[in-house]
């Protein structure tokens, strides 16, 4: 089983690593990070206080008053990342709206305004119910369907941390199949009070910058953003002269049928999915030059990713980093698996792996290559990019340039 | 979807909702042209006069050990035992088959609020102090599709869709693209929605109890979709064979007509017409075949978002060995789907 290649020709991204493509591509390169402290929601209660929020944004240099009234944080975000996408690709111009898709990744969704509402009938007070409109997930894909007249496929990938993976390698096969000659897929997520207490209350949330596959690293530092990528066939992106940025190659996804928040220990599902992403792709192991990794940050998490690496790559393992870009982007739960895609196709685009920053010291439950000492070039043309989630939902997508 | 790769039949089906256990006791109420709808609490509903669809009648320690049930919310509680019992229905036995061959794809209209909504509360009423964690992890949209495949072992392909009253046709879409590129052989594909007093005051806050979430209803319903090699190695009966599937996501004005055509074709040949989400609504569907060819589950259970496999599934059980039928989902802002099926063994 093979899917075609699907070519990338639009990418956008709004997140606070970065604020679209360049100032997010600069991060990448530079390895800045966009953790730091957050005011968007009050974290007095907790004993953390930082995230990668998106600082400095003034919606209303994005949107009207009026559509600000019905758009979550989620929505704009999307629809923002969204645009910069099919700018970039200037697929409109070349597709009936029927042919045209958008296949999103959505996790707490505008649970961050529905909040308000919620807490106001708690305190016997009266809210707006406009604040309860993108409550569900469906809402950011919808939004970006009737903007830019998607007229084709609409649906929205609701698998927690991997949603937007998946919502990519499903937006690939919608061109694959044909369905669609171009999907507008990504993902967009925004920090909100359920998340951030409810995973503190779990007591995975480091109070310091998460520093994955790092000695004494503590868990998760959240973040908030969106990316999007249009997808299009190969043949017909080249014929139509479109600049094409890389490749889905293949992905794959299962559950692990094992718990609704512990990885399964020994990494099997994981390495399985890996492992079938490769060969849906049609190339060999030896042909992945790097992995960006889930890579939370988490104890657990960073040692099962790193057993499931090397179960994949056997005795090649120490030749292919592992690298996790959450320590730049934060933990963007249903947008993670876009960012990091985005990512990692910038930097096989441009040849390089980046640093896993906030090495904090080695680990010897996690003894692969993380790229913790910077930056490096690298010719390679093929890397993976890894999402677990909640329930045991795992993703892994194939990009090549 | 069309099936040049690998035939794709279904082998089973069953639902929790309003009207009882099964699809059987729904069939009844819809040719008796009864309905299972009951009051909402006068407490739940702002002093209004309100009606909904509530599995009232869902007891979850009759599915699983009390102390599994107190792990799960409804939603999760009512998909696990519905894909329990499809699985039943299905003649599956995991044990004997490939764990990582069955996968699991359900769409999702509110699962997760509820938890979501009662963490907050905590929260909000004790700060710190009372966050209950253990409600969190239920949160997330996709916890009754994971949480089935936990108590069932399915390790194959696994995924929620969340898109407004097609969700569960979402999921089946991709269900079946699942099947016909070999990911799996089999699929749990289907839908779950669920009821909480908190939802029905937002729908009253936002005006949507006159219109689309008046009479809203709850449950699972799931179909057991498997490539008809996979059936064949298996011996067991096929419910129906699916044809085709389309999908639209929005008619804008002055496209509509275009849009219909685009999601339904000509219809010839088309003995049954099933309704779901708001396809019942919409005059330029419902117009295109004979008032006793229609059959619409949302008077019977109410309507919701994840509807859409106990109205495909109660369709199949209403098409005869052999018969085309289609049915049709849609949603007031988009998206749009269309499943055509031929009919097979009853069950």
């Amino acid at each position: 089983m093979t899917i075609k290649r699907v070519a990338i020709t639009g990418i956008g991204v709004f997140c606070g690593a970065g604020k679209g493509i360049k100032a997010f591509n600069q991060a990448l390169q530079e390895g800045v990070s966009g953790i730091g402290t957050i005011d968007l929601i009050d974290t007095t209660p907790f004993t953390t206080s930082i995230g990668a929020q998106v600082k400095a944004y003034d919606p209303s240099c994005y949107f009207s008053p009026h559509e600000l009234r019905r758009l979550s944080r989620a929505d704009q975000f999307g629809l923002i990342a969204a645009d910069e996408a099919l700018q970039d690709s200037g697929v409109r111009d070349h597709y009936a709206p029927w042919d045209l898709g958008v296949s999103m990744g959505a996790g707490a969704a505008g649970m961050f305004q529905s909040e308000f509402w919620l807490k106001a009938r708690l305190e016997g007070g009266q809210a707006s119910p406009a604040l309860l409109r993108g409550l569900l997930p469906d809402r950011t894909t919808t939004e970006i369907a009737q903007r830019f007249k998607l007229c084709g496929y609409q649906g929205s990938i609701t698998t927690a941390c991997s949603s937007s993976a998946t919502a990519i390698g499903w937006g690939a096969d919608l061109i694959a199949t044909g369905r669609q000659k171009a999907v507008l897929a990504g993902g967009s997520d925004t920090l909100s009070v359920l998340t951030y207490a409810g995973f503190n209350s779990l007591k995975v949330v480091d109070v310091n910058p998460c520093s994955p596959f790092s000695l004494g690293r503590n868990g998760i530092s959240l973040g908030e953003g969106a990316a999007c990528l249009v997808l299009e066939n190969e043949e017909t992106a080249q014929r139509r002269g479109a600049k094409i940025h890389g490749y889905v190659l293949g992905y794959a996804l299962a559950g692990e049928a094992f718990h609704m928040t512990a990885p399964e220990p020994t990494g099997t599902t994981a390495a399985r999915v890996m492992a079938a992403a490769i060969k849906t792709a049609g190339i060999a192991p030896e042909e992945v030059g790097w992995v960006n990794a889930h890579g939370t940050g988490t104890p657990l998490n960073d040692v099962v990713e790193s057993n499931a690496m090397k179960t994949v790559f056997g005795e090649r393992v120490s030749q292919v980093p592992l690298v996790s870009t959450k320590a730049m982007t934060g933990h963007c739960l249903g947008a993670a698996g876009a960012i990091e895609a985005l990512a990692t196709l910038l930097s096989l685009e441009q040849g390089f792996i980046p640093q896993t920053l906030n090495f904090r010291g080695r680990d010897p439950e996690c003894d692969l290559d993380y790229c913790h000492g910077g930056r490096r070039d690298s010719d390679c043309r093929i890397a993976l990019s890894n999402s677990f989630a909640f329930g045991g939902n795992i993703t892994t997508l194939v990009l090549g340039k | 979807m069309n099936n040049t790769e690998r035939k794709i039949v279904i082998t089973g089906y069953s639902a929790i909702t309003a009207a009882g256990t099964g699809i059987t006791p729904l069939q009844e109420l819809l040719s008796r042209g009864a309905s299972a709808l009951t009051s909402v609490p006068v407490e739940s509903a702002d002093g209004q006069q309100l009606m909904w669809g509530h599995a009232s009648h869902f007891k979850a320690a009759d599915f699983m050990p009390p102390l599994k049930a107190r792990k799960l919310d409804r939603s999760s509680q009512i998909a696990t035992a519905t894909a329990g019992l499809a699985i039943r229905e299905a003649g599956i036995d995991v044990k004997n088959l490939n764990p990582e061959r069955i996968g699991i794809a359900m769409g999702c209209g509110f699962g997760g609020i509820g938890n979501s909504a009662e963490f907050l509360t905590g929260f909000f009423n004790s700060g710190a102090e009372g966050m209950t964690p253990l409600l969190f992890p239920n949160t997330v949209s996709n916890a009754s599709a994971s949480n089935a495949s936990i108590e069932h072992g399915l390790k194959g392909p696994n995924v929620t869709m969340v898109q407004r009253f097609c969700s569960a046709e979402s999921a089946l879409l991709m269900a079946c693209r699942f099947i016909e590129q070999g990911r799996a052989d089999i699929m749990l594909a289907g839908g779950i929605d669920e009821l909480n007093p908190l939802m029905i005051k937002g729908f009253i806050d936002l005006g949507q109890h006159k219109s689309l979430a008046s009479c809203f209803g709850e449950g699972c319903g799931i179909i057991v979709l498997e490539s008809a090699e996979s059936a064949d190695r298996r011996g067991v009966p096929v419910r129906a064979r699916l044809t085709e599937i389309r999908t639209v996501g929005l008619m804008p004005a002055g496209m509509e007509e275009e849009g219909r055509l685009r999601l339904t074709g000509d219809c010839h040949g088309i003995s049954r017409a099933g309704f779901s989400g708001t396809a019942d609504l919409m005059p330029s569907l419902t117009g295109l075949f004979a008032e006793d060819r229609r059959q619409s589950i949302a008077p019977v259970v109410g309507r919701s978002l994840a509807m859409g496999a106990t109205a495909l599934a109660t369709l199949i059980a209403s098409t005869g060995p052999d018969e085309k039928a289609i049915h049709l989902a849609a949603s007031p802002e988009g998206p749009y789907f269309s499943i055509c099926f031929h009919g097979g063994t009853s069950a």
